[in-house]
């Protein structure tokens, strides 16, 4: 499953009237928007998106049923379990072949502040400012350990600009953290902090 | 060895400016409260002053600001017995005699001190040797420390150079449990550092060594600002920290006077 769908269940679950329509779905063969808002004192319109989310989903069925009046839909249940299974690793970036080979430095001028760990040889934070004017803002960027260190052997701005692989050598770091450098790296991209050299 | 300073020439008054100070202080005492309240006000900031000097005579253990605050206790003592002949027309033979025997004394001593450079911080010697082989300039300024290689001495051998360093006021050491920090000082800074009004040592000009050798810089702006033209910034860098890295070497070899050589070698004026 993915987060979009997960959202979506978490969204109906959360609901506080969502285990008396399930209750009705349950032990109701088939039943209708306006008979679920009759029976729980809600308003037909709220009844009529959770049926219509779900049926959506999958977990109910949809009849059109036409009767005197103009035609209108009858729900049935399809599914007795809704299990929310998601597999983390979907988000997990996956590195580019040739993502470790950018070589990079820091941009001149950037003008964002590091903050650099008392006791040991690492960067804490970056802060950068964005915006003109009023609008201007500061921004703090906390870095876990390894992206602290990989920013401490990152190329100064002018000097000769290292590879991802290099840099993350050179800080003593296990290649297996690349991806949590990688998101560093196109974050600080995206402020202009640091130089993608092609 | 090349005589072409790197550095702009300092205009940097705040050495003299904090001595000078305390006349205009004496002059209102004086007008205000009368010539021995002056002479008092007087005393009491030549021993403060004598307290700063011991201050960094034990935190550099460089024997002569041990001398320089001698030399100013003693001066402060003159002045206070001097509020004694005030209002009398006659001054006792003794304090004649004690005062030119100390002024000539502590005059000969202080003036062999300044001349030899043994009061000097070196910060401006330091800055002008990292300067020294840097030719090519753009700027690429930035704040982050650059990691500039390995020693491969003991955290004892490190502890002993940063020792030697603090003694000929080549730089301040700061001690962590992971690190010695040494910052050089330029004249006239040596009164907000020491006294903790110029901030944190960390936003300092400084070379770090960590207890496995690694050896990093970071230069202040203020400082790089200080260079005539915009040097290359990592290769400054790298240079400050291999000035450090050469000192380090001879010292551990014995040749610790060769330090000293080299910076007098500059031919810094003795109060820049």
């Amino acid at each position: 499953m993915d987060f979009i769908t997960a959202a979506i269940y978490g969204s109906l679950l959360s609901k506080g009237y969502a285990e008396d329509i399930f209750a009705l779905l349950v032990n109701y063969q088939a039943i209708s928007a306006s008979e679920v808002a009759a029976r729980l004192n809600l308003h037909i319109k709220t009844a009529q998106d959770f049926l219509e989310t779900l049926a959506q989903l999958g977990v109910l069925a949809k009849e059109e049923v036409l009767e005197k009046k103009r035609p209108y839909y009858r729900y049935s249940l399809q599914q007795k379990r809704i299990a929310i299974d998601i597999d983390l690793m979907q988000v997990k970036y996956k590195p580019a072949q040739d993502s470790l080979t950018w070589r990079i430095r820091e941009k001149e001028n950037a003008g964002a502040r590091f903050a650099v760990a008392r006791s040991d040889d690492y960067i804490t934070s970056v802060t950068i400012w964005t915006g003109q004017g009023r609008e201007r803002e500061e921004r703090k960027i906390k870095l876990t350990t390894p992206q602290g260190k990989f920013l401490y052997y990152l190329p100064f701005p002018k000097a000769m600009p290292l590879s991802i692989a290099d840099i993350i050598q050179k800080a003593g770091l296990d290649e297996t953290l690349a991806p949590e450098i990688l998101d560093l790296v196109q974050m600080l991209e995206k402020y202009a902090v640091i130089d993608k050299i092609i | 060895m090349s005589l072409v300073r790197k550095l702009k020439p300092d205009r940097n008054i705040t050495g003299a400016l904090i001595p000078l100070s305390m006349l205009p202080i004496f002059g209102v005492t004086s007008l205000v409260f009368g010539f021995s309240a002056g002479l008092i006000i007087l005393a009491v900031m030549v021993w403060a002053y004598a307290l700063f000097y011991l201050y960094v005579f034990l935190r550099t253990r460089n024997w002569p600001h041990l001398f320089v605050s001698v030399w100013a206790a003693f001066l402060g003592y003159m002045l206070y017995i001097l509020t004694m002949y005030v209002g009398t027309n006659e001054i006792a033979p003794e304090f004649g005699i004690a005062y030119f025997s100390g002024l000539l004394f502590f005059g000969f001593g202080l003036v062999y001190l300044v001349v030899t450079r043994k009061l000097k911080w070196r910060g401006r010697e330091i800055f002008e040797l990292a300067g020294e082989p840097v030719e090519d300039t753009g700027n690429g300024y930035t704040d982050r420390p650059r990691p500039v290689g390995k020693v491969a001495y003991s955290p004892e051998q490190i502890r002993s150079f940063a020792r030697f360093a603090a003694r000929h006021l080549i730089a301040l050491p700061y001690y962590t449990s992971k690190n010695i920090t040494l910052v050089p000082i330029k004249m006239g800074d040596e009164f907000g550092r020491l006294l903790g009004l110029i901030g944190d040592y960390r936003d300092a000009t400084w070379v770090n060594f960590d207890i496995d050798g690694e050896v990093s810089v970071h230069i202040a702006q203020k400082d790089y600002l200080e260079y005539r033209q915009a040097l290359a910034f990592d290769q400054l860098c790298a240079s400050l920290g291999q000035v450090f890295i050469d000192f380090c070497e001879l010292h551990n070899k014995g040749e610790g006077v060769r330090i000293i050589d080299r910076m007098d070698d500059l031919k810094i004026a003795v109060f820049s």
